[in-house]
């Protein structure tokens, strides 16, 4: 996962995620340094380490969302860069990235039905840049609905939904938006064993369909979804990352 | 982009900030008068006054503090407090002199009361000549000024407690103190309590500052001879007499010393009871009756209900029902329970002078309006720092006295030329209804999840579509109910609407206080109600704009994972 100098000169049009990461901190404490990845389409990298290593501080980093990671004062800085397919994503703001986020809450939005939530993702123009009609963005909210498995819940409340209902939603949901790569915030964590053991394997059937980059944090060993690709963040007060 | 990210919200601070310290600058500057001071110091009512104004501040905040720990404490135990605070709409839109305007109803020597036990019990033919309102020890002031003050730190607590976030997290912190062998009152006063009670610590220095400040519900059920401190000084402002304008601009200068004071001696005297731990572990003085209270709960028998909230609840209504029968009475004599003759007549003079309702829609309209805006648009952009550095100086207005305000807007609209001007008066509306409409969008906008934006972001869309389309419909109900106590708030001054409209202006409260003074009953009553209908309106109009949507009901299946 850690570039090698090839890798680098061959950056170019579909070569997945590249993510350099020379400091990633706020102004008096660095969280990560000298941290590169590399996650090619249709891979899935697994990012693991303790709480508090900056795990979810280097998807917000990859998503540009660090503005809502700070909760406090010192807000978090990126210096390195952030690269999808060849495109430099560090200086854009995140709904230009082409970049989708899932958390381990689903975050449905509680004033729209499963069906609205999942539309208000599916972009009005695809990516040839023709508009789509009305019919066309239903049709995919109801080809996604049967995927989650919930054909005919598309105008129930997301909140009478179970919890692996809804973290089905919010996966097909980011899915809709056509990301070029996605995040996965510890998107099981909240969910009981057995179902987190039936919703993985959905998960990442769905996400390698896709051919796009993934990276996956947890702190769960048996959530590594390609143990070929894991990497190991050490706590913040050690220095640098170790990988596998 | 960075310039432009600290423009905005640079300007919208200037907005807020400049006429406050203009009018405080400004009355500042009238104060430095030797004369005024000697004045005032060499008066014989100045000191009886200022003893009257202390106790009935400090008993009413004392009062009204004790009360509210006693009901949170009771509906959390009960987990009634979501039924019981439904009815806090209503009774925070009757305004403090449609409230005192009803107690007279009831509690002057002609009131109902009276008519009740007469001639039956009393042997009364005639009313007799007792001082039951503006009691010369302040007690109608004080009961007035209690029953108006705790809905209103009620539901400053509820816009903390109602959030998603701090709920459940007290709901399970207050089960594990039990699992942890507290009985529930134990856990509510040392766990719930301790945390809750720095968060009303400021609207508790609005309510004392409001005791000791307050004029027009004063000059209805407050004491006369001597008045509180407030009234006088009001009545000296609106003398003709330079000198005794000037003393009292001392006046309010000395009210303002004495908010601050004792401000800082409340703040003082709550943290050394927090900090004692004796005081927390006894458990609020109801430990007994709420802990039976909660074993009933589980026993699934009905509770007795809270006597203190329901004789608030009844005192309400015992007072919309005194104004809304006392807008339509005639000939009314003593001894009888009820009007001799009923008549629309009040209520015909009202629809013939229909412009006081505009004059008064208008204001409310307007001001509340426009502190939304700037409200909405403040806590967008700007920085969490500012907001919270800020925050005291635009919360200003709740603390400081309202004579004081007056003085400095009158002579700061007198500077722009806006001085009985419309647009001066509702401006000076607005500067008093900002602190109210922030402090009830705050709490709702720090609940938002901020990861939400980060969310919409990711879906690709820009900052606009998850304004419009996620964060606003979420915060409606919020941010219609911030709307609508603002309104009531305009609604509700009184002393702006006659210093700075230059007595131009007729609002229905501006004539409902002055009515109290004389013996219309009916018209007083009609005023009153309205003055009370007007705010209800408003908060109706909120509560069906930030209703929650239906979704359609369906079946409840059994959840697949």
């Amino acid at each position: 996962m850690t570039d090698t100098p090839k890798d680098a000169v061959h950056h170019g049009m579909n070569d997945g995620l590249h993510v350099h990461i020379e400091r990633l901190g706020s102004a008096l404490h660095a969280l990560v340094s000298g941290l590169h990845l590399h996650v090619p389409p249709g891979e899935i990298l697994t990012l693991m380490g303790p709480s508090g290593c900056g795990k979810s501080s280097v998807l917000a980093a990859i998503a540009g969302t660090l503005a809502s990671v700070s909760e406090g004062l010192q807000p978090l800085q990126l210096q390195g860069s952030v690269q999808l397919n060849g495109r430099e994503l560090a200086h854009l703001p995140t709904h230009q990235r082409g970049v989708g986020l899932v958390f381990q809450d689903a975050l449905l939005f509680p004033h729209m039905t499963v069906a609205e939530n999942l539309l208000f993702a599916v972009p009005v123009s695809d990516t040839r840049g023709n508009s789509s009609t009305n019919a066309q963005r239903q049709a995919r909210v109801q080809q996604a609905l049967q995927e989650a498995e919930l054909t005919g819940m598309g105008e129930r409340d997301p909140s009478t939904l179970s919890g692996g209902q809804r973290a089905r939603v919010a996966l097909m949901r980011a899915l809709l938006a056509e990301p070029q790569a996605l995040l996965l915030d510890e998107p099981f964590s909240k969910l009981d064993a057995a179902l987190r053991a039936q919703l993985r394997p959905w998960v990442f059937a769905h996400v390698r369909e896709r051919r796009i980059p993934v990276v996956l944090v947890t702190h769960d060993e048996q959530d590594v979804a390609d143990p070929q690709r894991v990497v190991h963040l050490r706590a913040a007060t050690e220095k640098g990352p170790a990988h596998v | 982009m960075p310039t432009v990210k600290v423009l905005g919200p640079l300007l919208l601070a200037l907005i807020a900030a400049v006429p406050i310290g203009a009018a405080l600058w400004a009355v500042g500057a009238q104060m430095l008068d030797a004369a005024a001071w000697q004045a005032l110091w060499a008066d014989p009512q100045t000191w009886r006054a200022w003893g009257m104004t202390l106790w009935t501040g400090l008993a009413s905040t004392a009062l009204a503090w004790i009360t509210v720990a006693h009901v949170l404490a009771s509906g959390f135990i009960r987990q009634q407090l979501g039924r019981w605070l439904s009815h806090l709409p209503a009774l925070l839109a009757t305004p403090h002199a449609a409230m005192a305007i009803g107690l007279v109803l009831w509690l002057s020597p002609s009131g109902w009361a009276l008519r009740l036990v007469s001639p039956g019990l009393t042997g009364f033919d005639a009313p007799p000549p007792w001082f039951t309102t503006q009691d010369p020890w302040g007690l109608g002031l004080i009961l007035a000024l209690w029953l108006k003050e705790v809905p209103f730190l009620l539901w400053v607590a509820a816009t903390q407690m109602q959030r998603e976030d701090l709920r459940r997290r007290w709901q399970a912190e207050y089960a594990l103190a039990q699992t942890l062998g507290r009985t529930p009152a134990q856990a509510f006063a040392q766990i719930i309590w301790p945390q809750l009670a720095p968060r009303l610590r400021w609207p508790l220095l609005a309510v004392l500052a409001y005791g000791l400040t307050v004029v027009d519900m004063a000059l209805i059920i407050g004491p006369a001879s001597p008045p509180t401190l407030a009234v006088l000084a009001w009545q000296w402002l609106s003398d003709a007499d330079l000198l005794t304008q000037s003393q009292g601009v001392a006046a309010a200068g000395w009210l303002t010393g004495t908010v601050l004071v004792s401000g800082v001696l409340m703040v003082v005297v709550l943290k050394a009871l927090a900090a004692s731990r004796p005081f927390a572990s006894r458990g609020l003085l109801l430990q007994t009756a709420e802990d039976r209270a909660a074993v009933f709960h589980r026993g699934r028998l009905s509770l007795p209900p809270n006597v203190v909230w329901t004789l608030i609840l009844g005192t309400y209504a015992a007072v919309w029902f005194a104004l809304t029968v006392g807008s339509v009475s005639g000939v009314w004599p003593f001894p009888q329970v009820w009007p001799e003759l009923w008549t629309l007549g009040a209520w015909q003079q009202v629809a013939s002078s229909a412009h006081t309702v505009w004059t008064t829609l208008g204001l409310g309209v307007a001001s509340a309006s426009v502190c939304l805006l700037w409200s909405v648009a403040w806590l967008e952009l700007a920085p969490r720092r500012w907001q919270q550095a800020l925050q005291p100086w635009f919360l200003l207005p709740l603390v400081l006295p309202s004579v004081l305000w007056v003085v400095g807007l009158y002579s700061l609209a007198l500077h722009t030329r806006l001085e009985g001007q419309w647009l001066g008066l509702s401006l000076a509306h607005a500067v008093m209804v900002l602190p109210y409409v922030l402090l009830a969008l705050v709490p709702a906008y720090q609940a938002v999840d901020p990861r939400q934006a980060a969310l919409v972001a990711s879906l690709g869309h820009g900052r606009w579509v998850y304004l419009w389309r996620v964060k606003w419909p979420l915060l409606k109900r919020a941010i219609a109910s911030a709307w609508a106590v603002g309104f009531a708030v305009s609604v509700a001054q009184y002393l702006p609407t006659l210093y700075v409209g230059a007595g131009r202006f007729a609002t229905v409260t501006t004539e409902a206080v002055t009515l109290a003074a004389g013996a219309q009953r009916s018209l007083m009553s009609a005023y009153a109600a309205l003055q009370m209908l007007l705010p209800i309106l408003a908060f109706a109009l909120a509560a069906w704009l930030g209703r929650p949507r239906r979704f359609e009901k369906i079946a409840p299946m059994k959840a697949t994972p």
